[in-house]
């Protein structure tokens, strides 16, 4: 189960509207309790994706190790990943299950025709053979 | 001591601690040290292979050791060793748009057409709808891309575009099996379309009546999800190839030449690009296309058939693409080989710092005559029957037939001077630049070429007879043998 604060929804959101059409993509900061995870902050990153950035997303692993380390300095944990997919559900696809890890929540914004539609969270295994719906609420 | 940071997930199987204090000399002693002293941490990072797991990167300090010296990259007192995970993604490269939701089922005519695929959970319901879902192209419609047009049809691969403009000649039908008898001098578009269809009527095939360029490539690309290139010219492979990257679409390859054959997936996932593996093309005229050297009528079959077997893996998901290895096919060996690709981090187009960032002028990278110096060469064309009066007036002027040895004998023009294409360059000092040249080949291609390379060397009195040896044939000498 995933919850993000306000504050750091509404960044998500603003940021998947702000790249739109193109894909944005961005790290979770909070913490977690008792496998409840709480998202405080939301960490815009670049997309590094070489490719069509409409349909592809790519984190580099530096600003991963970057967001790493803001959230020791700020005592919260890394706890997720998050990007948006234009005009195209929130699911998990081949490509993002491919190209996870299983460490992290991934939560996938939905966005159509330039507004927030829905968002999902994912929870990938070790074989990136499949995901796992996780609860999400914002 | 090193110090190793621990990932928030795997705190828990690192005894909670978010880093651990090791000792070693390389990022390898340091790395076994950790997983030794946390046994569960290993499961974690490491695959059954005892491999790192695709998704891990491990930096020392802030840099990739990947980049360093890998495992063996030295280790010093106060170094920081991060885990960092790789992470990319995307809406789907198959995707499922709004308008044609991959969820649509599969009509009753489908279930049964489609019944070895769904019996297999490999494919199952869900994988026959990604085929259906799936939009694929296909560059060319000749020998590689028949067998690959029949077989995607067949297997239910929704979207089938091919971009060629071509007819059907009769030479065509040793190896492009899509076209028959019946179909020559019909467009070869409607010809395998007209097949597929019969095929598999579920299957809509786009047709692109267009000679591929760097104006209209990502237009017709960028509405596919795999490119699948089946082109026999280094100008249209480095333009799909680039297109591909420029798109983020991977490039299912196949060449093939007399009775050897080539395949790899390009461009996908961060794997290696065309110009990876050949960083410049050869030198115009070096490297004989199929209509020159020939080729077995089967070779195409195999390798389109491989190419068509990787494109339906990648629509599925499923196996393990043939990505980052050339895989090298020997018909008269009947060898397989395998060379082993890498993505070269200097490649011009998909590196680090690309300087392709766009589509540039192919047929210019090749060397080969911009249009206005085509037309020049087309303006010195000669007709056989000139030819012939030129040499019955005893006019002073060589004439070269630039065919190979086995052609020659089929049948020749006994004033004719035998010089293969390949040859011409290492020969051109038995030419003397003053003289007035004609070349011939069989079709007047490969004199083109031949008459183009002269020209780049200085000779300026140079003439392509047209038509070659079967307008000779036509118009002159019935007695010469056509083939």
């Amino acid at each position: 189960m995933i919850r993000i604060q306000p504050d750091a929804w509404r960044e998500m959101v603003a940021h998947a509207l702000a790249t739109y059409p193109h894909e944005c993509c961005g790290a979770m900061l909070g913490s977690i309790e008792d496998g409840r995870k709480t998202v405080h902050i939301a960490l815009s990153l670049e997309n590094a994706s070489e490719g069509e950035r409409e349909r592809h997303y790519e984190l580099r692993p530096a600003d991963l190790l970057r967001a790493d380390k803001e959230a020791r300095d700020r005592n919260l944990d890394l706890v997720g990943i998050y990007h948006s997919h234009p005009d195209c559900d929130a699911y998990f696809s081949t490509t993002d299950l491919k190209n996870s890890c299983p460490w992290y929540s991934f939560v996938v914004l939905s966005i159509r025709n330039g507004a927030f539609d829905h968002a999902n969270s994912w929870l990938p295994d070790a074989e990136q053979t499949k995901a796992e719906h996780e609860e999400l609420t914002y | 001591m090193a110090k190793v940071l621990i990932p928030t997930p795997l705190r828990q199987y690192a005894g909670k601690q978010d880093s651990v204090e090791l000792s070693g000399a390389t990022v390898g002693e340091v790395l076994s040290a950790l997983t030794a002293q946390y046994r569960d941490l290993r499961a974690q990072l490491y695959n059954d292979a005892g491999k790192l797991r695709s998704f891990v990167n491990v930096y020392l300090n802030d840099e990739d050791i990947r980049y360093l010296q890998k495992d063996a990259t030295p280790v010093k007192d106060g170094d920081t060793v991060s885990i960092v995970p790789s992470i990319a993604g995307g809406a789907p490269v198959v995707a499922a748009t709004p308008a044609e939701p991959a969820t649509a089922g599969l009509s009753k005519d489908e279930l049964l057409r489609y019944d070895r695929h769904l019996i297999m959970p490999e494919v199952g319901m869900e994988g026959q709808l990604k085929l259906k879902a799936a939009k694929v192209l296909l560059v060319g419609a000749g020998g590689l891309g028949a067998p690959l047009g029949l077989y995607l049809a067949a297997a239910g691969v929704g979207r089938i575009g091919i971009v060629d403009f071509d007819v059907v000649d009769l030479s065509n039908l040793q190896r492009q099996v899509i076209h028959g008898t019946g179909d020559v001098g019909r467009k070869k578009l409607d010809s395998a379309a007209g097949r597929m269809r019969e095929i598999n009527p579920h299957v809509a095939v786009v047709k692109h009546e267009v000679a591929l360029s760097s104006e209209n490539a990502l237009d017709i690309f960028k509405d596919y999800d795999i490119v699948i290139d089946g082109t026999d010219n280094f100008p249209t492979r480095y333009l799909v190839n680039d297109a591909c990257v420029l798109l983020g679409k991977p490039n299912v390859y196949g060449s093939i030449f007399r009775f050897e054959g080539q395949a790899t997936v390009f461009a996908y996932q961060g794997g290696p690009c065309y110009r990876c593996l050949y960083p410049e093309p050869p030198p115009p005229g070096l490297v004989p296309s199929c209509a020159e050297g020939g080729v077995l009528g089967i070779l195409p079959g195999t390798i389109g058939l491989i190419q068509a077997t990787e494109t339906v893996k990648l629509i599925l998901g499923i196996g393990e693409p043939l990505v980052g290895r050339l895989l090298l096919y020997d018909a008269l060996a009947m060898r397989f080989r395998e060379l082993k690709l890498r993505k070269n981090p200097e490649c011009p187009v998909c590196g680090e710092h690309p300087t392709v960032t766009r589509l540039i002028d192919y047929q210019q990278f090749c060397g080969i005559p911009s249009q206005p110096a085509a037309e020049a060469a087309i303006e010195g064309d000669i007709d056989p029957v000139e030819v012939k009066a030129k040499i019955d007036r005893h006019d002073p002027f060589l004439l070269i037939d630039v065919r190979e040895p086995h052609e020659y004998q089929i049948g020749n023009i006994p004033y004719a001077r035998l010089i293969p294409l390949g040859e011409l360059p290492k020969r051109l000092n038995e030419l003397n630049p003053a003289d007035e040249i004609v070349a011939h080949c069989k079709s007047g291609m490969r004199s083109a070429k031949a008459v183009a390379l002269l020209k780049q060397a200085g000779f300026r009195k140079v003439r392509n007879m047209k038509g070659g040896i079967l307008a000779w044939s036509d118009k002159v000498d019935p007695s010469v043998q056509k083939y």
